[in-house]
């Protein structure tokens, strides 16, 4: 019999990660390292001329009234969506958490938005928003008579955005509400029933609470989406616009890089979102399980 | 003796092996940003070159949208797989000849080639000029247009206007658009007059138009642009009629791009708009659908101010430098195959960009395609009697890509209210003041 010696085989446990490792550093480590030294350069289109700058595009980004102002937009378009998105979904997974016939149709259904592209979603919502010939406009004319002008104006395009947004994650969520709903068990309920509680405090006093880690969860999960994932979205419905109302500092990364040809300022603004998701995950690793309402 | 005729075959096999691989066609690669049936019709015109001949051989690729083209190539060149022949817009010429990666046509047809045959005097002058960088033709004029106005005939019957006198000035058009408006008893707006999409080069064109440069230095033609005129009065004059318009509810404001401004043309949602010449045939054809007959006419001017003229817009090929020789020689077949008559001509009728060179246009004279239609001769005198100046030449601007956003959100900002025309652009001029400088420190 060969016997199990892990002493001697130190080498294994490295040997096993070896592939994942591998992986992690092309896709993700080099690409990581590689912005950082790019930040600290101002290239020319092609390539042709690179001058180290040092921290000077950090400095010019934050001497820049219309990156705060993303950043600040930014800020307020992911809050209203993961609190509006929450909300919606948590009330859409307590109907379809009820035993009807045909339940897993409307489950299914309320999951489709988050299985197609952020580029598909985003034209379906610039049809409906059409201010020609779309049909949230023409229903809107029917029933009162008023034109919105959907992606025209600013604080309409900002909201067509949200909703869009909204809608598109509604699926992830709906599905963690729904699986977090059926781990609460029944008895809880029954118990709650027979000491006379109304619905309402069922729903306030037992289902919100139980449901916390999920919806913890689910918060940090959104902040992530909804920062990297509304790029598709916006690049359709807004492209920014109208006048930068729905510019936010993904998109405007992508315009520095892509359109304005500054790769060391979009590297610099691609290293400050990296900070940025890195104090979330440090948050979510710290207070992940503190707090919070575990059975 | 039969070991004998079995080396001679073997020997005769090998040879005919050899010179079949010498006779292998070169094989180039040409990216273009030509999508749907505008794409069909490159692709057309690639094969029928590949089957002319056989020593060289074009593959076509679709690389998306004219900025994702240009992107595109720079990642290829950084990572040494660039392509030899590329389409880029009118609007990147001067990061092209900044690039250091491309060799100007003029340079491959001459120097490298040695093609002694080619006349380069062939173009039509507009179209040759705008390419035309420190005396020299740069990049290969391939699709090209420019905006003109369209107007729905029937639509000024109906009102009691002259389909055959559409307006000239910025306040014919305004007093048009009016005209044209039509409200249903609630208030609410059935047919606008007037529609325009936001996008910059509507702006650059009425510049133009008017005489007026866009940047210092001769429109960047003498030396690298360093000052926007943005906030000088022919640019200010038509965001204040754009704004002007829009806020009396006779112009549609269907947001950035053009889709939207066409879809309400085409719908009948409003009666007139400024758009491509490229669009002659799909608007005909669209009006006709409806019934209706289609008007065109040059672009409006401000009254008592003098005629500039447009400035040819759309995409050039670029010829890109790091190639062996025989690479370079097959891509300049190619190049000089695509400004041929008959070539030009296809092209033309299939898509409605105009024909670039002075023979094609000849050929359509000849065969009356003008006098069938009009609305194409319309397009056509629009360019030809346009002012020879810097003016109608067109901008040099290395970062013309971020100077069209700039404007654009600067027409938002003044249609949502937020700032008055003048305040706008003397915002935006100041950003692309900026943007000039920094571009300009990487050539010191």
């Amino acid at each position: 019999m060969q016997k199990q010696d892990f002493k001697t085989h130190k080498s294994v446990p490295y040997l096993l990660i070896m592939p994942s490792m591998l992986i992690l550093s092309l896709f993700l480590y080099w690409p990581t390292i590689q912005s950082l030294i790019l930040s600290l350069y101002r290239n020319a289109p092609f390539g042709s001329i690179k001058i180290y700058v040092g921290m000077q595009n950090y400095f010019t980004l934050f001497s820049d009234p219309a990156y705060l102002a993303s950043l600040i937009r930014s800020a307020l378009f992911v809050f209203i969506t993961i609190f509006g998105g929450l909300i919606v979904s948590l009330m859409l997974a307590l109907l379809v958490n009820k035993k009807l016939y045909g339940i897993k149709v409307y489950r299914t259904i309320f999951f489709i938005p988050y299985a197609i592209s952020p580029t598909v979603a985003g034209s379906l919502w610039v049809f409906l928003l059409n201010p020609v010939a779309g049909h949230v406009n023409y229903i809107l004319e029917l029933l009162f008579n008023v034109q919105v002008p959907w992606l025209t104006s600013g604080v309409f395009a900002f909201t067509a955005v949200i909703i869009a947004s909204i809608w598109k994650n509604m699926g992830f969520n709906i599905i963690f509400f729904l699986a977090g709903l059926q781990s609460i068990p029944d008895s809880v309920y029954e118990a709650a029933e027979i000491d006379g509680a109304s619905s309402f405090q069922i729903l306030k006093d037992i289902t919100i609470p139980l449901l916390s880690p999920t919806t913890f969860y689910l918060i940090i999960m959104n902040i992530i989406f909804t920062v990297f994932q509304t790029f598709g979205i916006i690049d359709i419905m807004t492209q920014g616009g109208p006048a930068d109302a729905t510019n936010m500092v993904i998109y405007k990364l992508y315009r520095d890089m892509f359109i304005n040809f500054r790769p060391g300022l979009a590297a610099a603004q691609s290293v400050i979102l990296l900070g940025l998701v890195l104090l979330v995950t440090f948050f979510h690793f710290k207070f992940g399980s503190k707090g919070i309402h575990y059975q | 003796m039969k070991k004998i005729s079995l080396i001679i075959t073997m020997a005769l096999l090998v040879l005919l092996t050899v010179s079949a691989a010498a006779q292998e066609p070169v094989e180039i690669e040409f990216w273009h940003a030509m999508g749907g049936y505008n794409g069909e019709v490159v692709n057309d015109l690639v094969e029928r070159f590949n089957e002319s001949q056989d020593e060289v051989h074009v593959k076509s690729q679709n690389t998306g949208s004219y900025n994702d083209t240009l992107t595109k190539t720079q990642a290829a060149v950084q990572s040494g797989s660039a392509p030899h022949i590329v389409q880029i817009y009118e609007i990147g010429t001067q990061v092209m000849v900044d690039s250091g990666i491309i060799i100007p046509i003029e340079d491959l047809g001459r120097d490298v080639v040695g093609d002694n045959t080619f006349d380069w005097g062939k173009f039509l002058t507009p179209v040759s000029n705008y390419y035309n960088v420190d005396g020299k033709l740069h990049s290969m004029p391939f699709n090209s247009s420019t905006p003109l106005l369209f107007y729905n005939k029937d639509a000024f019957r109906e009102v009691g206007l002259d389909p055959n006198d559409p307006p000239q000035t910025f306040a014919e058009m305004v007093e048009y658009a009016e005209a044209l408006t039509i409200r249903d008893e609630d208030g609410s707006i059935e047919r606008y007059g007037f529609t325009l999409g936001i996008v910059g080069w509507f702006v650059e064109q009425m510049a133009a138009n008017q005489d007026a440069q866009l940047v210092n230095n001769n429109n960047g033609r003498d030396g690298r642009a360093t000052e926007s005129y943005l906030d000088q009065e022919a640019v200010v004059r038509f965001i204040e009629l754009w704004k002007e318009m829009v806020d009396q509810g006779i112009m549609l404001n269907p947001g950035r791009g053009w889709d939207g401004a066409n879809q309400a043309f085409l719908s009948g949602r409003s009666a007139m708009i400024i758009e491509s010449t490229a669009s002659v045939g799909r608007f005909t054809n669209g009006l006709e659908e409806m019934d209706d007959q289609l008007g065109t006419a040059f672009l409006p001017r401000p009254e008592g101010v003098d005629r500039g003229g447009v400035i040819i817009g759309g995409a050039s090929l670029w010829a890109i430098a790091d190639h062996p020789q025989e690479e370079l020689e097959a891509a300049w077949k190619f190049l000089s195959f695509l400004s041929e008559e008959e070539q030009q001509v296809d092209w033309f009728e299939k898509t409605g960009y105009f024909p670039v060179t002075k023979a094609a246009v000849e050929k359509e004279m000849n065969t009356q395609f003008f006098s069938e239609s009009p609305n194409h001769l319309t397009a056509f005198l629009q360019l030809l009697l346009s002012k020879k100046a810097v003016s109608t030449q067109g901008a040099l601007i290395g970062t013309f890509p971020e100077v069209r956003q700039i404007v654009e959100e600067a027409v938002e900002k003044t249609l949502q209210g937020d700032m008055t025309p003048q305040e706008a652009m003397e915002e935006a001029s100041a950003r692309v003041d900026r943007s000039l400088e920094q571009y300009n420190s990487l050539y010191q």
